[in-house]
């Protein structure tokens, strides 16, 4: 049957593409090969949260906590494996390390349901702080519990997971994009349109935010299983708050409620940071001047946006003389900057100049993009064949 | 006589100090094209917001297919078979004029989720069906050519046809409409009015319809009850409630 051929064989082109993600990491030194880790878990995170923020519309803003509730568990359960002799400190073998995925997976999925049952009945935002609220009370017992580290940490053998790490992802990915084509997911998109209308329309909202969020929640954790078997330490720190926030604006940067823009933007904003971290040091009067220069100029294309729609106007003279405008700025504040003593001769380290540029292109987006890079379009196959046949 | 399809018993709610459905009888018969009017602010989207699940009565019952109603969650009052549009549009104004249908029909969905989750044939075919229903129902509705459009960018006009056709996709016997023809020119109003009645005479729908425009309700509606602060006035058949010395009145005093 053609159904099944065309599924089966995406499956296992995704999983071959897997183990040849895992090759390339096997091959590569170790900085590469865990950069190739965290990059897929943090693609998981960021479209296991558009699950629950974008496509439903609950605003969530502690997904970092069910990533610790997931890489705890799998510690936790390796710790007991280790203490009874069945895995040893040389490594975890790859069936344990499927079976503590798929033990995190239900312990993340069931604090997203202890979590969501209470605070998705209520309206506005208590999710949002209800969550945040759940990171900080799971640290603060975590680092109470000397079974779990306490606040040093706690050890479990490695595995090498990178192949598992882009299954979970395609499974995350296969998985909304899967909802998204049936009524479930309808239902699902209805909640985050109008919550009103679709109880009116027979649609269980308590139970579609409850479904999202347990599902959402439970691949998170699922991700933190598996960083515990690539880092082979964790500890609290791994899931402060401003990982709660990188995958929110991962998130809010694809554009919510679209699967692809989660993606790019997910792997965009890991990997940016991580190419800037080698970035010379820059001085800092060429900094400030090339930020007001770009200031200027995202300013003026806002302007156009605004009154003409950008497309028309970006030929025009007009253009030109914004252009003109923003690197006359840029270069008036350069100079400027190198004639106060307070600012002369300074230079901006790279580990903080990659955040200045982070920050920068964050700002850029919410300004010229706000509905995020693909807004609510999803990118596909489809939509590729749709545009070449029209 | 047939049993009513829904009926009010001394329906009351309060808000606070302010009774604004106070004491309201009345029992509609299958089939009916039932009118509930009265000025600004007498109840009436109250009444159908009761009668939802959105609100539970203060005292009083609603009965649905001599069923007590009251206090049961919208979804399930959907599922049982009423179906409401609003006043103050309530689409799903990102999704396409299709999907806003297809999730009206989503009540009577077969599958579970984890079957949509692996997207197994028997989701595929469950949402290939509810389509085809909602593609049908756009046909009835007159937006068939509107299908792959936002809801959002819809004429108002269109917009409030949409409403009704996400409703009908429910598959209700009682259709409450809030409004329909607000909004619209006087053509859209005539073809709308001819639209419920078919809703009526071929699809065997019950229709209770709140509607200012006096034209409409009175061409349109076989009885109409009217509300005043939240009270009946009047009841009757379009001709008692056009010379009727109160309704007269509750209008002129809100001069209009
Ligand atoms: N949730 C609520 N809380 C407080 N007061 C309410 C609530 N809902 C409705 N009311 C009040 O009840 C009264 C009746 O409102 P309702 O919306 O039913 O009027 P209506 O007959 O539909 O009027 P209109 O023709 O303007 O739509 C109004 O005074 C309104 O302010
Ligand atoms: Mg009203």
């Amino acid at each position: 049957m053609k159904f099944w051929a065309v599924r089966f064989g995406s499956i296992g082109l995704a999983v071959l593409v897997s183990f040849g993600i895992g090759m390339i990491a096997q091959g590569s030194s170790g900085t590469v090969s865990r950069l190739l880790a965290l990059a897929g878990l943090y693609v998981t995170l960021a479209v296991s949260l558009n699950l629950i923020n974008g496509i439903t519309g609950q605003f969530s803003i502690g997904h970092a906590a069910f990533y610790q509730v997931g890489s705890y568990t799998a510690a936790f359960l390796a710790s007991i494996l280790l203490s009874r002799g069945v895995i040893s400190n040389l490594g975890t073998p790859i069936p344990w390390v499927l079976v503590a995925v798929a033990t995190s997976l239900v312990t993340a999925g069931i604090a997203g349901l202890f979590i969501g049952l209470p605070s998705l009945r209520l309206r506005g935002d208590y999710l949002a702080i209800v969550t945040l609220g759940f990171g900080e009370i799971l640290r603060i017992v975590i680092q109470n519990t000397p079974q779990l580290g306490g606040s040093y940490g706690i050890n479990s053998p490695k595995a090498f997971v990178v192949p598992y790490v882009w299954m979970l992802t395609f499974l995350c990915v296969g998985v909304c994009r899967n909802l998204l084509q049936t009524a479930h997911g309808l239902s699902f998109l209805s909640v985050r349109e109008d919550e009103v209308a679709s109880s009116a329309m027979g649609v269980n909202v308590t139970r579609v935010k409850v479904a999202a969020f347990v599902i959402g929640s439970a691949f998170a954790g699922a991700a933190g299983a598996l960083l515990t078997f690539n880092e082979g330490f964790i500890n609290v720190n791994s899931f402060t708050m401003d990982v709660s926030f990188i995958i929110l604006t991962m998130v809010v940067l694809g554009g919510t409620g679209s699967v692809t823009g989660s993606i790019v933007a997910a792997l965009t904003l890991f990997i940016l940071p991580e190419v800037l971290r080698d970035a010379p040091a820059m001085p800092l009067n060429a900094v400030l001047g090339t930020l007001a220069g770009i200031a200027l100029l995202v300013g003026t294309i806002r302007l156009a946006m605004d009154h003409k729609g950008l497309g028309r106007s970006i030929w025009m003279p007009k253009t030109y003389i914004g252009i003109g405008i923003a690197v006359a700025g840029g270069i008036v504040v350069s100079v400027l900057a190198n004639c106060l003593p307070a600012l002369a001769n300074r230079t901006i380290p790279s580990a903080e100049l990659r955040m200045v540029i982070f920050s920068a292109v964050l700002v850029i987006m919410m300004l010229l993009r706000p509905q995020g890079i693909f807004g609510v379009r999803e990118l596909g196959l489809k939509s590729f064949f749709r545009r070449a046949n029209a | 006589m047939p049993d009513p399809i829904l009926s009010l018993q001394n329906a009351t709610i309060q808000f606070g100090g302010l009774v604004a459905v106070d004491n309201v009888t009345f029992d509609i018969n299958p089939g009916e094209l039932f009118g509930l009017i009265g000025p600004n602010g007498a109840g009436k989207t109250t009444c159908f917001n009761l009668v939802t699940g959105v609100y539970k009565p203060t005292s009083g019952n609603i009965l649905f297919k001599g069923k007590v109603i009251n206090g049961i969650p919208p979804h399930k009052v959907a599922k049982l078979g009423i179906a409401r549009t609003f006043q103050n549009i309530r689409l799903f104004g990102a999704l396409s004029v299709l999907d806003n249908v297809v999730i009206g029909g989503f009540l009577r969905n077969q599958t579970n989720i984890f079957a949509s989750m692996a997207y197994l044939p028997g989701a595929i075919r469950e949402t290939e069906r509810l389509r085809d229903q909602a593609m049908a129902l756009l046909e009835v509705m007159d937006l068939a050519d509107e299908a792959n459009g936002r809801a959002s960018d819809l004429p108002y006009g269109k917009q409030r046809r949409l409403e009704i056709a996400r409703a009908m996709a429910t598959q209700p016997d009682l259709l409450l409409l809030d409004e329909p023809a607000a909004g619209m020119n006087p053509q859209e109003s005539e073809d709308l009015m001819n639209t419920v009645r078919k809703l009526r005479d071929d699809f065997g729908k019950t229709v209770l319809l709140i509607e200012h425009d006096m034209k409409f309700v009175m061409n349109l509606c076989e009885r109409i009850v009217v509300l005043d602060h939240g009270e009946e006035i009047a009841r009757g058949v379009p001709v008692e409630i056009r010379s009727h010395p109160e309704v007269i009145k509750a209008y002129l005093g809100e001069a209009c």
